[in-house]
């Protein structure tokens, strides 16, 4: 590679290897697995590559394109490994059009790498927009009436934002006087650049899935191939949503008070209302889903403290979202694959089945309910702390971020404990008997993903924090809170060994074994716990009802909304259209009258 | 022979076609495929060597017939006008290739490709005259035979829009008539370059403004600025599939947006009243036309209502006024002409597969047909502006030039109305395309090959629309558009100077 620009090989080689997996015939198949696997593992080891040895940038004519900083070549990193998952998570996928799912996949790594690398606005919108365009085609791979109507909703939302980027680039533009980010500081005096910076950060929530930008993900995680969810809503859209939202606090813009107390609003909503959300829904993915938003809000919260501890908190929040979030996705998708199931009220009792997907999903769950000593644990402990290092608007009412935050995340314990419960423990409506353990290349992600879970928390302040999170911040981070990985860890393993070792000990006295019975009959005839029921008396409090029901009519969708709104706008129109000629011709009139005055009067 | 002795031939080529279809048509049904496409391929490259040879001398006129200056005309091809030549005969020559295959179902083809070629010979005509009155005569050429095509199916609907389609023409036709009759007795002179000679913005008469006044009108008609649009809905949803492409990427283009091109910004110089007027038709069409756009139920309505709303962009484009947003507004004029076309061709291969033109009852296009499915999804993706194909950039482009000009509250309405469309297609198009098939109309052989072709030429063409941008290629060929529209007193100087 010597003498060869490397960015732009990294961001060139999956974006025509895609173009060239879209022209592949059906028949080649397996060509289109192997190019994908091939290309993806190419570009990680690139990445990895390109993380430790930090390659110039690269230039068109005299305008710098792509270039690599610490934060982007961090982030470059994280998407190509989810791609090199999904990729080889997908060897044993199988649809009509393989060549066009892969080829889209590519494209879509190329594309994101494309935006994580720009510096130059106009590049970061067209990779930006790429990505959008990638998962609507991705969602409609799944082929159904429902996929389709949630590809439509992530993609008008999606690319809505991605247009109101335009407008704040073009307002950047006219501040500086240039397309360069981070050329200069803007500060958030003025409307304009207020306003610029609402629209960017706007096209970050968006991406990302916070509120009030949501509504597709769930949808999208109801419906699409679920490789596809744990591929782009739950590890790269956030990633890029996240680092977009970054750029713009870190290095585009001096953030005021006033924008960061919106973030932490818009933050501690989206935890609490998504993971009551969860908490309610029937369907395994659908949940999932609404988990993937409530995650966002942590992410935000910590950019809204605007301290450097919180801002890491964030960024390995992020990551580590991405990393369980996929690993609970690709899980799901076991079940799914081998179960031809996602409805909560028919799963049940698959952990006998699915050890290796069992076992995978319990450690993401315990990371997700920020359970220590996993990863979800540490992330949530270093928002935390930025949370009460916040000062300014947002810090006088740190308490409340503070509860929306631990709210948030006791409810997410509650909700997994539902899920674990309906999918792998309890009984099942329905024989499941012939089910296997998922294929080697759908558990081997899993695995691998967990076990990262288990890495990443015990060894959070040796390997992820000071390696990668750390550099990408590039500001000193102070930790209040002392938190030691090791020792809790070895505390928690020795009070596991004394409570199993206790058990056996107790053990030795003979007990009577006995068939299972409730009040003298047989638990089989009686009505199964499917789980589904744990929290809908949630419902009952008249407010969280009030929320659920709204949510469930569309009312927190900004895409029904706007609808609506749209619709009613129309009505007087379809009025004045009434197909009758004259109607019209006194419109050119009045038209040709007001053309009149206006040439003749100004 | 020279590049200005062949000049005329942009009309004669056509209308000749058109006169020898009748004879021979009705006997050799092959002859009505033929001659059409053979003409139009004759004027595609024509129309390219001809621009290729603008770019060398910046203006070719021809004089027929040795008149001298006041009295003769004169056919004159610009920079201006070259690129509309070439993009709107390519445009014909596909849709020209497309009617081979869509018009198998229809009796009489022949009478249909004798008027499809005389409305080809009045485009160019509008594009190639020198005076206002043979762009007059012309003009009427393509829109009388625009009439008769749009009522070609003879069904209820068809003929219903053709009526609708002809008064609304015929009233703007008066209308130019009578600002021609005006503009000639103010100056004595029809020549385009004699009149731009003549009048300069200082001495802006009662008569002259309400010249202005009638033209603006008429061509705001013909070009479906709202609140002049009301014809367009009808007539692009009845016409035959490849006359509505005709009129959607040929036709009011070129009799609408080119003609205010041609009048206001070469012939008059532009003034502060004009680009506000066509700021304010822009706007309205931009809004107007898009939230319309949202409850429809018929696609080709629906196409038809997002042209009205694109259209409004090349009006906010031109009326800003600006290089930057000039460049944009062109360029958005030819993305428009590459993908409205090929959205409407599209239509009418789903019109022919499932029998409806009902958005509700339309499914899952992408199965029955990967060809039309993959038009109508490139075409939309464009036309919402999602790189990077053409749409985005001419967009883009028109975006951050209303910002340039000190505009942002106009460019907001660009982005509000960017992201609108890009709702009110994805929200009616995505089950069409992606959704599961709930009727089997699908009929045998519906898409044909030169349907296809037609439609795969389409899409390569808006995928690559880019292409334009690239310096020193495409982008000299617009910027030379863009400085005959921004320094038309000088071209119309240079035209003057041949004349005399």
């Amino acid at each position: 590679m010597v003498g060869y620009n490397s960015l732009e090989l990294l961001v060139g080689l999956p974006l025509l290897a895609g173009l060239f997996c879209l022209i592949l015939s059906d028949r080649f198949k397996d060509l289109a697995r192997i190019v994908s696997l091939l290309v993806s593992l190419a570009v990680f080891a690139g990445s990895v590559y390109l993380f430790i040895n930090k390659p110039g940038p690269w230039q068109l004519g005299s305008n710098i394109m792509l270039a690599s900083d610490n934060l982007s070549s961090f982030i470059a990193l994280g998407i190509s490994f989810f791609a090199l998952t999904v990729s080889v998570y997908s060897l044993t996928y199988s649809t009509r059009s393989l060549g066009r799912y892969f080829g889209y996949i590519l494209i879509t790594l190329g594309a994101a790498l494309g935006a994580a690398f720009s510096v130059n606005f106009i590049a970061l919108l067209v990779f930006w927009g790429i990505v959008a365009a990638m998962l609507y085609l991705l969602v409609n791979i799944a082929g159904t009436e429902a996929s389709a109507v949630a590809a439509k909703k992530a993609i008008i939302i999606v690319g809505g934002t991605d247009a109101l980027l335009i407008f704040g680039v073009g307002l950047i533009w006219h501040i500086t006087g240039s397309f360069n980010m981070g050329a200069s500081r803007i500060g958030l005096s003025g409307l304009t650049a207020f306003s610029s910076y609402l629209v960017i950060a706007a096209a970050g929530l968006a991406k990302a899935g916070a509120m009030p930008f949501h509504s597709w993900v769930p949808e999208v995680a109801e419906h699409a191939p679920i490789s596809v969810t744990a591929y782009l809503p739950a590890s790269v859209d956030k990633l890029l949503g996240i680092y977009l939202l970054m750029r713009a606090s870190l290095t585009i813009f001096k953030m005021s008070d006033i924008a960061n107390l919106v973030l932490l609003i818009v933050g501690a909503i989206t935890i609490v209302f998504a993971v009551l959300f969860a908490l309610v829904q029937h369907d395994m993915k659908k949940l999932l889903g609404y988990h993937a938003v409530s995650q966002v809000g942590y992410m935000v919260l910590g950019i809204g403290t605007a301290n450097p501890i919180g801002m890491a908190g964030a960024l390995f929040h992020m990551l580590n979202n991405s990393i369980y979030k996929s690993c609970l996705f690709l899980s799901a998708g076991n079940v799914e694959h081998r179960s031809g199931e996602t409805d909560l009220s028919k799963l049940g009792g698959l952990a006998k089945y699915m050890p290796i997907t069992f076992a995978a999903f319990f450690v993401a769950s315990l990371s997700i309910s920020g359970i220590p000593p996993f990863n979800g644990f540490v992330s949530k402990w270093m928002l935390y702390q930025g949370v009460i290092a916040s000062v300014g608007l947002g810090g006088k009412l740190k308490v409340l971020w503070l509860v929306a935050a631990m709210f948030g995340s006791a409810l997410t314990v509650a909700s997994f404990m539902k899920l674990i419960h309906a999918v792998f423990l309890g009984r099942p409506d329905g024989d499941f008997a012939h089910i296997k353990e998922a294929p080697f290349n759908m558990t081997m992600p899993v695995v691998v993903l967990a076990s990262i879970c288990i890495i990443f928390g015990i060894g959070a302040f040796v390997l992820p924090l000071p390696l990668l999170i750390a550099p990408a911040i590039g500001l000193g981070i102070s930790y209040s809170g002392a938190w030691q990985p090791m020792p809790a860890t070895l505390l928690i393993l020795a009070g596991l060994v004394i409570g199993v070792g206790g058990y056996l000990l107790l053990k030795t006295a003979k007990f009577r074994q006995t068939d299972t019975f409730v009040g003298g009959w047989d638990p089989d005839k009686l009505g199964r716990v499917d789980g589904t029921e744990f929290y809908n008396t949630v419902t009952d409090i008249k407010m969280v009802g009030k929320a659920v029901k709204l949510e469930a009519g569309g009312g927190f969708d900004i895409y029904s909304i706007s609808s609506s709104i749209i619709k009613a706008m129309s009505r007087p129109l379809r009025f004045l259209h009434n197909g009758i000629l004259p109607t019209y011709m006194v419109w050119c009139l009045l038209g040709a009258i007001g053309i009149m005055f206006f040439i003749f009067l100004r | 022979m020279t590049p200005q002795a062949l000049v005329p031939y942009m009309i004669f080529v056509p209308l000749a076609a058109a006169f020898l279809i009748p004879p021979f048509g009705k006997k050799f049904k092959r002859a009505g495929d033929a001659i059409p496409c053979a003409a139009s391929v004759c004027v595609t490259t024509l129309g390219l060597y001809l621009a290729s040879s603008v770019a060398l001398s910046k203006v070719l006129v021809h004089k027929p017939y040795g008149w001298q200056a006041p009295f003769g005309t004169a056919f004159v091809v610009d920079g201006l006008s070259g690129i509309f030549l070439v993009a709107m005969n390519i445009v014909a020559l596909v849709v020209a290739v497309y009617s081979i295959g869509y018009l198998n179902t229809y009796t009489d083809r022949w009478k249909f490709s004798s008027l499809f070629m005389l409305m080809l010979a009045g485009i160019n005509g509008v594009l190639i005259s020198g005076d206002i009155f043979t762009l007059y005569v012309f003009l009427e050429i393509a829109a009388i035979s625009g009439y008769f095509l749009v009522a070609f199916g003879i069904a209820p609907d068809g003929l219903e829009a053709a009526f609708k389609y002809a008064v609304m023409g015929a009233l703007a036709s008066v209308f130019v008539l009578l600002g021609i009759a005006l503009i000639y007795a103010h100056t004595s002179t029809l020549s385009i370059a004699g009149i731009a000679s003549v009048i300069s913005v200082g001495q802006q008469t009662d008569v002259l403004k309400f010249a202005t006044v009638l033209l603006l009108v008429a061509f705001s008609i013909k070009a479906a600025l709202v609140p002049f649009h009301a014809w367009l809905p009808y007539a692009y949803s009845s016409a035959p599939a490849p006359i509505s492409a005709m009129l959607a990427g040929v036709s009011t283009k070129v009799l609408g947006i080119y003609t205010i091109m041609r009048i206001f910004f070469v012939m008059f110089e532009m003034t502060p009243q004009v680009s506000m007027v066509l700021i304010a038709l822009g706007v309205a069409s931009m809004v107007v036309a898009s939230i319309l756009a949202f409850v429809q139920v018929d696609i080709k309505r629906l196409f038809a209502y997002s042209s009205i709303s694109q259209i409004g962009y090349v009006a906010l484009g031109l009326g800003v006024g600006t290089p930057l947003a000039v460049f944009g507004a062109l360029f958005h004029l030819l993305n428009h002409s590459a993908f409205k076309p090929l959205l409407f061709l599209a239509s009418g291969a789903i019109t022919r597969l499932t029998g409806t033109r009902n958005l509700g009852k339309i499914r899952g296009v992408m199965k029955d047909s990967p060809v039309t499915g993959t038009a109508t999804l490139v075409g939309s993706l464009s036309i919402c502006g999602i790189p990077p194909l053409g749409g985005f950039w001419s967009k883009l482009i028109i975006i951050l030039a209303c910002i340039q000009a000190g505009r942002p509250v106009l460019a907001l309405v660009a982005v509000v109305v960017s992201v609108l469309t890009l709702a009110y297609y994805f929200r009616s198009i995505t089950q069409v395309i992606f959704g599961k098939s709930v009727i089997r109309g699908q009929r045998e052989g519906a898409v044909t090959v030169s349907m296809a072709i037609a439609m795969v030429t389409l899409v390569i063409i808006s995928a690559s629309m880019a292409i334009l941008l690239l310096p020193n290629t495409g982008n000299a060929v617009l910027k030379e558009a863009v400085s005959v529209i921004l320094n038309g007193k000088s071209y119309s100087a240079m035209v003057a100077g041949v004349l005399k």
